[in-house]
C-alpha cells in the first residue's frame, strides 16, 4: 500500500459518490411528477432527522446536515428547471443515451431497466419521451422493441441513425497486455470478433454494454476490460485502451423516439403498422398503393403477433400533409384489418 | 544464399515486391518517412506531423517504445504514445510507422500502426521476428549495426517464413572504426540488396550518420543509389527533443531536402528514360 494506490481508491469512491448523487437527482426529478408543490418542509425535516441519526463513524451530524441541506437546495433548483425527461433502456453510457443526446441535448436522459419500463413510463407520463432501438446493420431487427410497438398507444416523434463505435475500456493503469476477458453485450462482442481474436481476448457476455463498463468499475475484476461507448469512460472512471474496435466500421443502429403527443412541425418520414386479412395478395395490394404513388419505402418488417398472424411495419419518405401520402394512407387503412399511423417526423443522422 | 528461399531474388521471386501501407507503395514510389524520434507529447507529435505533411512527407514515424542505451533515458510513452500517433494519423492522413520491441506488444502495436518497425538492436531477436511474421501489417526491418547482408536477409526470411510477405528493409549505418559519424552509412548495400533480393529497401541517414549536416547529402545519395525511400528524423523544435536531438531536422530543413529530392528525382527519371531508350535502340 502506498499513497498512489490509496489515491486511486479515493478517486474510485469519488466516482461512485458522483454516480449516486446523479441517481438521487434523477429520482428527485421523477418525484416531482407526483408532487403538486416543490417545497415540502415536512419531507425536508424527515430527511435531515434520519440522516442525523444514521451518521456513523467519522461522519458527524453537523457536517452531514450541511451537505444534505445543500443537496436539498440543489434538488429543488433542478425540480424548478422544468426539464423534459427521455427514457432509455440500459445504464448510463448506453448507445441509446448517445442517441438521446444526439436527438436533443436539452433533454435529461433517464435510464430504465427494460424496454417495457420505457414504454410504460412514457405512457403513464413519468417520462416525456422514450428512445428505443429498432434495428441494427449487423444485428437486424430488435424484436422486443418491435413487439411492444405493435400495441403501444404512443406516437413516433423522431428517429435517429447512430453510427456505433465501440471502445475497449479498462480500469485506469491497467496493463493492456494483461487483459484476458472482455465483457459486453453479445451483439457488441460479435461485432468485434476479429479484434478480440487478433489480441487473444476472451469474450464474456453481459446484459448490456454500459452495464459491463459499470460492473468493471464497481467490482474491479482482474485482467478484464469492457466494450462500450466512449461516453462510458468518464462516467465510470475508465480508460479508453482502443477506439473503434468493431470489425466493420459502417455499423449503424436506428432508434425511434416515442411520445404520448404527436410530433410538432412537419416531418419528412412516416411510420405505420398494420395487419392484413389472410388472403392471397393482401400485402401485395398494400405495397402497390405506395408504388403507384411513387412513395419510397425505407423499411419493411414483419413481426409475428399471434400464431399465424403478422404485424407489418412500414417506414416511408414523405409528410402526412402531402396529398399523395394522405391518399395512400386512406387507401391502406381501408385495405387492412388493423392500421395505425405511428407518426410523421424528421430523422437525425450521426456522423 | 541458398537458405533464403523467400527473401532472395530467384525462383518465384523474379519481380520486385511492392508493399502497400495506406496510400503509400514501397517498391514503386520513392517513400519519404519523417517524424520525431519519439512521441513526447500530443502537441509535439501533432505539430511535427502537420509540418512534415505540409513539406510533402508520405508517412509519419515516431517511437512509443524506445530501446535506449541507458535504462535511465526516456523509455517512451507506450500505449499513450500509440494513441497520439493514431490521432496524428486521423488529422494528417499520414500512415504510421512505429517500433515494436517486445513480442507481447506486437498484436497491440499493429492495432494502431500501419507499418511495424524492428529496430537495429532487435534485428536478430528471433522470437520477435516470428511474432511480427504472424500479423497482416508490413514490417520495416532495420539492419543490425553489426550485421552482414546475409544475416540481415536471413532475418527477413524469418518474417517471410512465418507467413508475412511484406518486409521492407532499412539501412541505418553499421559500426566501423570511424568515430566522426555515429555509424557508417553503408549505401553500397542498396544495390547489393537489389541484386540479391526482391524486397524494397529504404535508407535512414539520421541514425546512419548521427550528424545533421550529413542528412541531406546522404538522402540525395540514397536516392541516387536506387533506394526505395528514406526515413528521417524531424522535430518541430529540435533543440527540445528528448532523444537524438543532434540528428533531428527542423521542418524548414526538411522542406529544403524535399525540394532537392524532387529535382533529383526528375533528373534521374530523365536519365533512366534516356538509358532505357538507348538500350532499346541497341536491342533493335
Amino acid at each position: 500500500m502506498n499513497l498512489k494506490e490509496i489515491r486511486k481508491k479515493i478517486d474510485s469512491i469519488d466516482g461512485q459518490i458522483l454516480q449516486l448523487l446523479n441517481a438521487r437527482m434523477e429520482q428527485v426529478l421523477i418525484a416531482n411528477k407526483f408532487k403538486t408543490e416543490i417545497e415540502d418542509t415536512d419531507r425536508e425535516k424527515e430527511i435531515l432527522d434520519r440522516i442525523r441519526i444514521s451518521a456513523t463513524g467519522l461522519i458527524q451530524g453537523e457536517f452531514i446536515e450541511r451537505i444534505f441541506t445543500e443537496m436539498i437546495q440543489e434538488s429543488k433548483r433542478l425540480q424548478n428547471e422544468g426539464f423534459n425527461l427521455i427514457a432509455f433502456q440500459g445504464d448510463h453510457g448506453a448507445y441509446s443515451e448517445e442517441a438521446s443526446i444526439l436527438w436533443n441535448s436539452r433533454l435529461v436522459p433517464f435510464p430504465c431497466r427494460s424496454f417495457a419500463e420505457v414504454f410504460e413510463g412514457v405512457q403513464s407520463g413519468l417520462y416525456d419521451y422514450g428512445m428505443v432501438p429498432v434495428e441494427n446493420t449487423l444485428g437486424g431487427s430488435v424484436d422486443q422493441v418491435n413487439h411492444l410497438l405493435i400495441h403501444a398507444d404512443l406516437h413516433v416523434v423522431g428517429a435517429v441513425e447512430l453510427p456505433v463505435r465501440h471502445c475497449l475500456l479498462a480500469l485506469p493503469d491497467t496493463d493492456h497486455r494483461q487483459i484476458r476477458s472482455v465483457y459486453s453485450h453479445p451483439q457488441a462482442l460479435s461485432q468485434c470478433r476479429r479484434f478480440l481474436s487478433r489480441n487473444n481476448l476472451e469474450p464474456v457476455p453481459y446484459n448490456d454494454t454500459a452495464g459491463a463498463a459499470k460492473m468493471l468499475s464497481e467490482t474491479r475484476p482482474k485482467r478484464s476490460a469492457a466494450i462500450a461507448s466512449r461516453l462510458c469512460a468518464p462516467l465510470y472512471n475508465l480508460e479508453i485502451i482502443k477506439e473503434g474496435v468493431e470489425d466493420i466500421d459502417r455499423n449503424m443502429t436506428r432508434f425511434l423516439v416515442l411520445s404520448k403527443g404527436e410530433a410538432m412541425g412537419e416531418g419528412d418520414k412516416c411510420s405505420i403498422v398494420f395487419a392484413t386479412e389472410h388472403k392471397a395478395g393482401t400485402l401485395f395490394n398494400v405495397l402497390r398503393v405506395f408504388a403507384e404513388k411513387d412513395i419510397n419505402l425505407t423499411r419493411i418488417e414483419s413481426i409475428p403477433n399471434e400464431p399465424g398472424d403478422y404485424a407489418f411495419f412500414l417506414d416511408f419518405e414523405g409528410s402526412d400533409k402531402d396529398r399523395p401520402v394522405m391518399e395512400a394512407l386512406a387507401d391502406v387503412e381501408r385495405m387492412t384489418t388493423q392500421f395505425r399511423l405511428m407518426g410523421c417526423y424528421t430523422e437525425r443522422r450521426g456522423q | 544464399m541458398n537458405a533464403l528461399r523467400l527473401a532472395s531474388l530467384n525462383g518465384d521471386h523474379l519481380g520486385r515486391t511492392i508493399i502497400s501501407a495506406g496510400n503509400v507503395r514501397f517498391g514503386e514510389d520513392f517513400v519519404v518517412i519523417a517524424g520525431p524520434c519519439s512521441v513526447e507529447s500530443e502537441e509535439q507529435t501533432l505539430k511535427t506531423a502537420q509540418e512534415v505533411k505540409a513539406a510533402g512527407a508520405h508517412m509519419l514515424r515516431g517511437g512509443a517504445f524506445k530501446p535506449r542505451t541507458s535504462p535511465y533515458d526516456f523509455q517512451g510513452l507506450g500505449l499513450q504514445g500509440l494513441k497520439i500517433l493514431e490521432k496524428a494519423k486521423q488529422e494528417t492522413g499520414l500512415p504510421i510507422v512505429t517500433e515494436v520491441t517486445d513480442p507481447r506488444d506486437v498484436s497491440w502495436v499493429s492495432e494502431y500502426a500501419d507499418v511495424l518497425q524492428i529496430g537495429t538492436r532487435n534485428m536478430q531477436n528471433f522470437s520477435l521476428l516470428k511474432e511480427v511474421g504472424k500479423i497482416d501489417k508490413p514490417v520495416l526491418l532495420k539492419r543490425g549495426m553489426n550485421s552482414t547482408l546475409k544475416e540481415w536477409l536471413n532475418c527477413a526470411e524469418y518474417i517471410l517464413a512465418a507467413g508475412n510477405p511484406n518486409v521492407i528493409l532499412c539501412e541505418r549505418g553499421i559500426r566501423t572504426f570511424e568515430t566522426y559519424t555515429r555509424n557508417t552509412l553503408d549505401l553500397s548495400i542498396v544495390p547489393a540488396v537489389k541484386e540479391t533480393s526482391h524486397l524494397p529497401i529504404i535508407v535512414d541517414p539520421s541514425h546512419g550518420t548521427g550528424r545533421l549536416s550529413m542528412i541531406e547529402p546522404m538522402s540525395l545519395a540514397a536516392m541516387a543509389a536506387g533506394a526505395d525511400g528514406i526515413m528521417v528524423e524531424v522535430h518541430c523544435k529540435p533543440a527540445e527533443a528528448m532523444c537524438d536531438k543532434d540528428q533531428a531536422m527542423s521542418p524548414d530543413m526538411f522542406g529544403g531536402l524535399m525540394k532537392k529530392l524532387h529535382i533529383l528525382r526528375s533528373s534521374m527519371s530523365k536519365m533512366n528514360g534516356k538509358a532505357m531508350q538507348g538500350s532499346g535502340a541497341s536491342n533493335s
